[in-house]
């Protein structure tokens, strides 16, 4: 990619955003739609300026939740798809139920996990933990499996350990797909930690969306929505840029 | 005098499914303390086979491989042999500096020295200037000569290569048998080098072995009486040329075994398949 494709390719998404900006904009105006089902975009910003204090609160509790869990998913997930790639007895007798857990939603026990370890911020990096370890630890273990026989020969001719062989080869080698997995878990930790405050918070995105709702505050509501979507963005292009950084030799899409 | 490798009627098969392969059936050879030995035969003919048993990558079945007289139990090689593969397998993620160091490094040698030692020898493989380089970045010839420099790094007296030169193009192939026999003429360790191509074979031995087609024996072993070091216009002298002659003749009977035995399985299958 070269460095003037990628700045046009910046300023078109930079043109439809505005686009999509003004046209929310006008057609509240144009349409007559009722503020309570959609406040035009001024109200919104208007909103959010006003009550940039207590917002900006929320976006770094959220942030730190969802950033705290997906270190601790990934090291989770790292971990366990090392262990599974060293023992086949390890994986037939724990990945069926990693993958029973992905099938159980964080709805039905989010609850629970508040009961247990209160309603600060421990919760809620546990639940975003449980949400983003499952992908990483399945691309962790595929990686792994990935390198060639002939690979592990060369090194085994020089003389190599089992553990030299993890960690000059197979580990490197599974980078470039641990990391994808981590782009996938970025999102999914910002979801936990969302869903964790629904469940018992005081602080954070998840409590500026309920109480917006409970109150019927519909620009706060909107306002919560839109930093929701810009934290996750920011999250995600922070991660994808660190992919580029430490994995660059294989970006897969 | 003890020669450096001894192979003594080494055998080794293969199950897939219900049927089996017969890889190599009693293989003998010897390579003495500084020799350079080259052994072609047709494709497929366990010669691959033969090189992983003598890294210890693989138990052979039957027979003894014997280091400077001493039996080796099969594992006992792992880290003893300094074994370039077809295939260069660098490592896209390391630079071609802490590529060539690789075996060095896990073999023990402190990061920083063996960076040192590399740094050194870079211009004597060519890669002078390079050395920041990523695989990526590289020519197929220059990638194979990182891959021969990762193995001349790997200080072991004996060293493997399996057809290092096999995908470079004929005139890349030919600058760099000329190199490596003047590197390996400044340092005398013990070669044994697979190739199918029998000048690069003639060129580069002191001594020729012809493999048969599978299963893989020694068929022929041939001294090469050519005075070194070698002009590369060699290739067209009268005892190169009856030499070459020689093999040939040798080699084409067992390719053309290897291409019947190919034929016969294949029609085995259509009549399977009917």
């Amino acid at each position: 990619m070269s460095r003037r494709s990628s700045i046009g390719r910046f300023t078109a998404q930079l043109f439809a955003l505005l686009a999509i900006f003004v046209a929310w904009e006008w057609s509240v105006w144009l349409f007559e739609i009722s503020h309570d089902k959609l406040p035009p975009l001024s109200v919104v910003l208007s909103t959010m300026w006003f009550d940039r204090a207590p917002l900006a609160a929320a976006v770094g509790t959220t942030l730190l939740e969802a950033v705290l869990g997906l270190m601790a998913g990934t090291a989770t997930g790292v971990v366990s798809g090392i262990a599974f790639s060293r023992s086949r007895l390890l994986e037939r007798m724990f990945l069926p139920y990693f993958v029973a857990s992905q099938a159980i939603p964080i709805i039905a026990f989010g609850a629970i996990i508040i009961m247990w370890f209160g309603n600060g911020i421990a919760s809620k990096v546990i639940i975003a933990l449980y949400l983003s370890f499952f992908p990483v630890a399945v691309n962790t273990l595929r990686g792994i499996r990935s390198v060639g026989e002939g690979e592990i020969g060369l090194l085994r001719s020089f003389g190599a350990s089992p553990t030299a062989i993890l960690f000059k080869l197979q580990l490197p080698a599974a980078l470039p797909s641990i990391m994808t997995a981590v782009r996938l878990g970025a999102s999914l930790a910002l979801v936990g930690a969302i869903v964790g405050e629904w469940f018992g918070a005081s602080q954070g995105l998840g409590v500026v969306l309920l109480m917006a709702m409970f109150d019927y505050r519909i620009p706060q509501l909107w306002a919560g929505i839109l930093l929701t979507g810009l934290t996750g963005v920011s999250l995600y292009a922070a991660i994808v840029f660190l992919h580029k950084r430490i994995a660059w030799w294989q970006v897969e899409a | 005098m003890t020669p450096k490798i001894c192979v003594k009627n080494l055998s080794k098969h293969f199950t897939a499914g219900v049927s089996t392969v017969q890889t190599l059936d009693n293989v003998n050879l010897r390579v003495n303390d500084g020799e350079f030995v080259t052994l072609v035969g047709p494709s497929g003919c366990g010669k691959s086979t033969l090189f992983n048993i003598i890294v210890g990558l693989l138990p052979p079945d039957e027979g003894l491989l014997l280091i400077d007289g001493e039996q080796q139990p099969h594992d006992h090689l792992l880290g003893q042999v300094a074994f370039m593969p077809q295939r260069d397998m660098l490592l896209p993620w390391r630079t071609v500096l802490d590529n060539a160091i690789l075996a060095a490094e896990i073999d023990g040698v402190a990061r920083a020295t063996a960076r040192q030692r590399a740094m050194d020898s870079l211009d004597r493989f060519g890669l002078g200037g390079f050395e920041s380089h990523y695989p990526s970045q590289l020519s197929g010839g220059m990638r194979q000569r990182v891959a021969l420099m990762r193995t001349f790094m790997f200080d072991r007296e004996i060293m493997l290569l399996d057809e290092p030169f096999g995908a470079l193009d004929a005139l890349t192939r030919a600058l760099m048998q000329r190199w490596l026999l003047e590197v390996w003429e400044g340092e005398k360790r013990t070669v044994l080098f697979i190739t199918h191509d029998i000048d690069e074979a003639i060129y580069l031995g002191d001594r020729v072995l012809v493999m048969s087609a599978r299963p893989g024996h020694i068929k022929l072993d041939k001294e090469v009486a050519l005075a070194r070091p070698r002009a590369p216009d060699i290739i067209t002298r009268p005892e190169f040329v009856e030499l070459k002659r020689e093999l040939l003749a040798t080699i084409e009977d067992e390719s053309l075994k290897a291409f019947a035995a190919m034929n016969r399985s294949v029609s085995d299958k259509e009549a399977g398949g009917r």
